[in-house]
């Protein structure tokens, strides 16, 4: 990995730590759009496509409904794409590590966000007391802080992944441990990933089986038809 | 919109500062005012313009930074009501003040609870699911740009009606959250993403038979499905949240360990 895709991957952590819930949400954070963007920058594109699809059905069911604490999938995408790619070998995915990366890094980035959400409080406490004093201008200066104190808390994040990211990849190069599979495995694991995953997000109801049903037809004529190979 | 005949010109440009400004409702997330601080500040544009004395100003933008916390895309529904409650304050209507409190506590039980369902519950599932098996298809990038575009026609759409629907209604917001609209687009969501969902069973269990596995193809699959259906409803003490990812290692560790195996040979 050179230091422009390195730099690149941070810029990048920074960017979907903000998309994810502080600013915008316009779903540049989830895995399918973050997989691509990592495989382009580490210059296998196809790849990037792959796992954010499969990434995308692993998380499908997270729902940031109120306070509920979840995964932060943005830098589970980012992550665990990252060490698909990097771990690559002979187009042999180590699939295994990536998901176990992509696992611990969603577990980090919520720690780091129950974090952010904390050092919030103190931020808008300040903004109260100066608003209480006339300022007009505090809230947006108390925004300012925030976004800048996420851009550097997901910046950071992914630094840190990355490292360990490439330090494991190199501790595991050659071992069967790692889960090797290739693009056809991972496509059809993640194609069964999305069947459940849908189905137990969107729940199963006599209606809804009808339109089960007649995707199922349309996958499997996809690939009767060669679209899906 | 019936409700906003005559309303249409009023605060026209600050209602959009605010649509826009909604887009950051959540930069000062805390445990303590959830959305407050951001409530606050989007509404300032439309607080200049009715309150033109600083002091008066900042009285009523405190007033705002208090607790709130709705779905971010339905929020600007209670930014526009409390627009157009402010102006009958600044009028000196009598209790509006106490009126608005209430409104405003009342819409972010409802404008969460049916936000979440159709933003959260059906159309993210539903719009990944469906750009998830067409990048697994066709290997190509387009569905994820599509995922976006399509997210953010939907999603910032909203955000952009609802600034103009909140103030349009006023106090008689409720017509606009009791409109069947929110039922119905959540109850498509979920039937167009079930088939996504179907779409990508098909394509595994093809893949898995015509793409050389044949039956023994099938099987492996169909304990792909149960393993998956098994673990996403028993592992985890965490629910949904975790469940799917150790599901998913279990199953990319079987599958590794079979590759090995076979050296290469998988279904």
């Amino acid at each position: 990995m050179t230091e422009w895709q390195a730099a690149s991957l941070v810029a990048l952590g920074a960017v979907v730590f903000l998309d994810q819930w502080p600013a915008v949400q316009s779903m540049v954070s989830r895995p399918i759009v973050v997989g691509p963007a990592v495989g382009w920058i580490l210059g296998a594109p196809a790849d990037g496509v792959l796992w954010g699809a499969s990434f995308e059905t692993m998380v499908l069911a997270i729902q940031p409904v109120g306070a509920a604490r979840y995964p932060d999938a943005a830098l589970a995408g980012l992550l665990g794409t990252t060490a698909a790619i990097v771990g690559m070998d002979s187009e042999i995915y180590p699939a295994a590590w990536a998901v176990a990366v992509a696992g611990g890094a969603g577990w980090a980035g919520e720690v780091l966000g129950r974090l952010q959400r904390r050092w919030n409080a103190r931020t808008a406490a300040a903004v109260r007391a100066r608003v209480a004093g006339g300022s007009l201008a505090a809230p947006a200066r108390g925004i300012a802080v925030a976004l800048s104190r996420g851009a550097a808390l997901g910046a950071l994040q992914a630094a840190g992944g990355l490292v360990i990211v490439i330090a494991g990849t190199r501790l595991l190069a050659g071992s069967p441990w790692t889960g090797r599979l290739d693009a056809h495995g991972l496509r059809i694991a993640a194609a069964a990933m999305a069947g459940v995953a849908g189905a137990r997000a969107l729940g199963i109801g006599r209606k809804r089986l009808a339109s089960l049903a007649l995707g199922a037809a349309t996958g499997v004529a996809l690939v009767a038809l060669g679209v899906a190979q | 919109m019936k409700h906003e005949r005559g309303l249409s010109g009023r605060l026209r440009r600050e209602r959009r500062a605010v649509a826009l400004r909604s887009t950051l409702i959540q930069a000062v997330w805390n445990y303590d005012s959830l959305q407050g601080i951001g409530f606050g500040w989007a509404l300032l544009p439309g607080l200049e313009r009715i309150r033109p004395d600083r002091g008066e100003r900042a009285e009523r933008l405190l007033a705002h930074l208090g607790t709130f916390n709705a779905n971010p895309y339905l929020a600007p529904i209670a930014m526009g009501v409390a627009l157009r409650v402010e102006e009958e304050i600044a009028r000196g209507a009598a209790g509006a003040e106490r009126r608005l409190a209430r409104l405003l506590h009342a819409l972010r039980g409802s404008l969460g609870a049916i936000g979440d369902e159709l933003f959260w519950s059906a159309c993210r599932p539903a719009l990944g699911l469906a750009a998830a098996v067409a990048a697994l298809a066709t290997g190509s990038i387009w569905p994820a740009i599509a995922y976006v575009v399509g997210w953010n026609a939907i999603a910032q759409g909203v955000r952009l009606a609802g600034v103009r629907a909140g103030f349009a209604s006023g106090a008689a917001v409720v017509r606009v959250l009791q409109d069947p609209f929110w039922a119905k687009a959540a109850r498509l969501a979920r039937a167009a993403g079930m088939f996504a969902a179907g779409a990508g069973l098909g394509m595994g269990a093809g893949l898995a038979v015509l793409g050389g596995g044949g039956l023994a193809g099938g099987a492996i699959f169909l304990g792909l499905i149960g393993l998956l259906w098994l673990a996403g409803t028993q592992i985890g003490a965490r629910g949904p949240a975790l469940s799917p990812a150790l599901a998913f290692l279990a199953v990319a560790a079987i599958l590794g360990a079979i590759f090995h195996l076979s050296r290469g040979a998988l279904p």
